[in-house]
């Protein structure tokens, strides 16, 4: 029969964030068997469950709604799906919601992410004012100097900080580096809780 | 679900500093979290290694799930962190928890070590320590924790005599059970640890190192061993007669990080026919059981299913002498082709090696295959009792080529009594005859060159082995060996790699040591010794300068030839092979006379009610 294309949107909190990007694979993997959905292996000579993750979660960040594809060979109800998978996940893993993919991962341009912990806001918006926020950004060809502040798409301090960076696997910001770079001038910040609230495209709607 | 907050949080705010976090924050699936409320005994059980080794292991996946099984026990694990997590832990003031609970395991009723190999004896320490539990037996004087060992190297238990209260001797299922039912009652009763002891030396199996006293001879040896407060003279080891009728777990507790054998695992057997007479492991899991066919398939899906792991490994010390592997191969590949789960057999004998097995096991990627000569020549391998001959070696090699396979992995031994300069030089003349075979095959893969890769490790004189008695070589004739090998070699398409001298010789000395080389290990902890199974951290230096602060020489416990009727540390151990048929077995060793395995013949090892002699 023909593969239904199936996203499963999931939330990876508290101690599931610090299982790594490398790892979420072999848990979706495995929590994919144990739940007994029969679906699409990629072909080849050593095939594999495929799994497409939308959008890498760093190490010790926390996702409200991540995103998964992969292919069942089976016409079932999505809430069905997000039943069986939801048992099937670690705890800390939730599913939110299961629907036919809408968007491309290429469709992906921005994140939003709360931000918590030990901060002087003010100091932190004051530190986001400047007209330039220079750091380093580690790449695959080595260590280059990055501006940081023309990619604070949004920006809002409170008790919290919400910030609206570039996201996507072309061009991604990553907001530890901008903590990082005000870490730098300021000391560490204890107890620092980044969670990303929303995965978004072009159009600043949220990724379907 | 039930969490301590404290280490909680305090984790939270370090764990990011850590490598691979996730090994420190329990939850996985497949770990049982349980109402405290509804708990009385509570046991962490405790790999004295990396978490990655220690979830790997077999024996702890059947315990924790056994114990577990019982409503109000609750079993947790715990492993060695890291140095980086061990720091961090002593800076935050946190002391070594449960994986399930996050509580301080020093508030549990047990500690219960698993003991796998003796180079992790310092480890015990450190997470001893780490978990603000006195190391010493006798400073520890409350009830609970007892701190207690299991696994073979608990066969010889008396260098860890100081640090542990009890021994299980033997396979774990019920005795285990029965330990834990006895601290139920004295907790009830609130009995002293020292009540508690003496009631716990009257099950069979258990070995309480406190109630045994140990003099000794004017030249070092001991002169006796004796038995109080009712300890019985000799402690006999456990074993599960049935084990289709044994508890075997559904699921597994499935890590976030990759482990090292991250698979499921399916025990076919236990004990192993082949008395092979360097392998202490032939010897102390007498007799062989085997589970019928219909067992290992039913237990083999409910694993998979249960982890959801794609690939099971049908656990052995040697799984290709299972009767008809060749049929329960077939009946297993109907579900597992089906399901996508690839079937591994860690343990195969290249005499055993069909074609049929190679069809069977073989996925589609063609990877080593590893094999285990043990010695170069065929003088040698009576010797030791390998029962394999050249010409086996060589088919087996041709049946693995023919069927796609370029590399070759082979184990031998080195030092093995009676070695000489030919056996060692026949060992790279055995990876040359097996280089040879593969370019007699003609429909080999054009272009492609094989590997074979020889793996040498130092033989280490273990209990309860007909090779008990001998010596181990000194460091520099070791050395000389490797070099003779090495120089030999001309080939490059045969490797070499070779296993630390001074490790063996610490290997060796604890193996056989006595309670005396306790303090030895106990100052080398306290001088920085730790993870010495792992060269990096592994220091020599300090080893010696502990041994000699003792007074103790390494010497004297690994290279000298002990006689017959030396009274080993051990003897207070019943492992049910006798001393006689080791002595007999050892004799015939240096007769170079090969002794036939146990389907063929039944050698009187000792062992009652052995299966295998009753099924000839």
């Amino acid at each position: 029969m023909a593969t239904v294309n199936t996203r499963v949107f999931f939330s990876k909190t508290d101690r599931a964030k610090f299982i790594s990007h490398l790892d979420l694979y072999g848990v979706f993997q495995r929590a994919v068997r144990r739940s007994g959905l029969n679906v699409w292996y990629t072909e080849g000579l050593s095939p594999r469950l495929y799994l497409q993750f939308m959008l890498p979660l760093s190490l010790g960040q926390e996702g409200l709604h991540e995103a998964v594809d992969f292919r069942l060979l089976e016409d079932i109800p999505h809430n069905e799906t997000a039943k069986r998978l939801s048992e099937a996940l670690p705890f800390d893993i939730r599913v939110i919601e299961v629907a036919e993919p809408k968007m491309k991962n290429t469709d992906i341009a921005f994140a939003e992410y709360e931000i918590t912990g030990n901060f002087d806001y003010d100091k932190f918006g004051n530190f986001c004012e400047r007209t330039s926020i220079i750091t380093e950004k580690k790449t695959k060809k080595g260590v280059s100097q990055i501006d940081l502040k023309p990619y604070i798409y949004a920006l809002d301090v409170k008790d919290k900080i919400m910030l609206r960076l570039p996201a996507g696997n072309d061009f991604n910001i990553n907001p530890a580096l901008l903590i990082g770079a005000f870490e730098r001038e300021y000391g560490k910040i204890f107890g620092t809780r980044i969670v990303r609230t929303r995965i978004l495209d072009r159009t600043e709607n949220d990724f379907r | 679900m039930y969490r301590n907050k404290e280490t909680l949080q305090k984790l939270e705010s370090f764990l990011l500093e850590v490598e691979k976090p996730a090994r420190y924050i329990g939850g996985e699936p497949g770990s049982i979290c349980k109402d405290k409320e509804n708990v009385d005994i509570r046991f962490a059980f405790a790999f004295p290694d990396t978490y990655e080794i220690g979830m790997s292991h077999l024996g702890m996946k059947i315990l924790y799930a056994l114990k577990n099984s019982v409503p109000n026990y609750w079993c947790e694990r715990c492993f060695l962190p890291l140095p980086d997590m061990r720091e961090k832990m002593r800076e935050n003031g946190m002391e070594l928890y449960g994986l399930e609970s996050l509580d301080p395991v020093k508030e549990f009723d047990f500690l219960g070590f698993t003991i796998q190999y003796e180079m992790c004896y310092t480890n015990i320490l450190e997470m001893l320590d780490l978990a603000g539990i006195p190391v010493l037996a006798s400073e520890r004087t409350g009830l609970t924790p007892i701190v207690m060992g299991g696994g073979p190297c608990v066969c010889n238990a008396e260098p860890l005599a100081d640090f542990f209260d009890l021994f299980a001797i033997g396979e774990g299922e019920e005795l285990n059970l029965e330990i834990m039912r006895l601290m139920e009652q004295c907790k009830r009763e609130k009995t002293t640890k020292a009540e508690f002891l003496r009631r716990a030396a009257q099950i069979e199996g258990v070995y309480v190192p406190s109630l045994y006293d140990v003099s000794y001879n004017a030249d070092g040896t001991i002169a006796s061993i004796t038995p109080k407060n009712g300890a019985p003279q000799k402690v006999k080891k456990r074993f599960i007669r049935d084990l289709d009728k044994s508890f075997y777990p559904d699921n597994f507790v499935v890590p976030f990080v990759d482990i090292v054998h991250n698979r499921a695992v399916e025990e076919v057997m236990r004990g192993c026919i082949r008395g092979c007479r360097f392998c202490q492991a032939g010897f102390i899991y007498r007799p062989l059981r085997e589970k019928s066919r219909e067992t290992v398939v039913e237990q083999t899906i409910a694993i998979c299913k249960n982890t959801g792991y794609d690939e099971v490994s049908l656990s052995s010390l040697s799984t290709s002498d299972f009767t008809d592997i060749e049929g329960l191969l077939c009946d297993l590949n109907k579900w597992t082709k089906e399901n996508r789960v690839n079937l591994s057999l860690p343990s195969l004998r290249i005499d055993r090696f069909s074609e049929q097995i190679l069809t069977e096991i073989s996925s589609v990627k063609k990877s080593g295959l590893t094999f285990a000569p043990e010695a170069g020549t065929q003088r040698l391998r009576d010797v030791i009792n390998k029962n394999i001959t050249e010409e086996d070696v060589i088919n087996g090699v041709k049946t693995a080529f023919e069927g796609g396979y370029c590399a070759i992995k082979l184990y031998f031994m080195f030092g093995l009594p009676t070695e000489t300069d030919e056996d060692i030089v026949g060992i790279y003349d055995l990876a040359k005859a097996i280089v040879e075979q593969f370019y007699q095959n003609p429909n080999r893969p054009k272009g492609k060159a094989p590997s074979v890769s020889i793996s040498l490790s130092m033989f280490i004189p273990k209990p309860f082995t007909p090779f008990e008695f001998e010596p181990q070589i000194s460091g520099d004739e070791m050395n000389r060996r490797v070099k003779l090998l090495l120089d030999a070699r001309k080939d490059r398409k045969i490797s070499i790699s070779y296993s630390d001298s001074k490790l063996a010789l610490l290997e060796a000395v604890f193996a056989r040591g006595d309670r005396r080389v306790g303090k030895a290990l106990l100052t080398a902890w306290k001088s920085g010794c730790v993870m010495d199974g792992w060269n990096d951290h592994f220091s020599f230096e300090k080893w010696k300068l502990a041994f000699e602060e003792c007074g103790l020489s390494m010497e004297f416990y690994a290279n000298r030839r002990r006689s017959y009727d030396e009274i080993s540390p051990w003897s207070m151990l019943d492992m049910l092979v006798s001393k006689e048929f080791l002595i007999k077995e050892n004799e015939r060793a240096h007769n170079f006379e090969p002794t036939p395995n146990c389907r063929e013949k039944c050698s009187g090892c000792g062992v009652k009610d052995c299966p295998v002699h009753k099924a000839g």
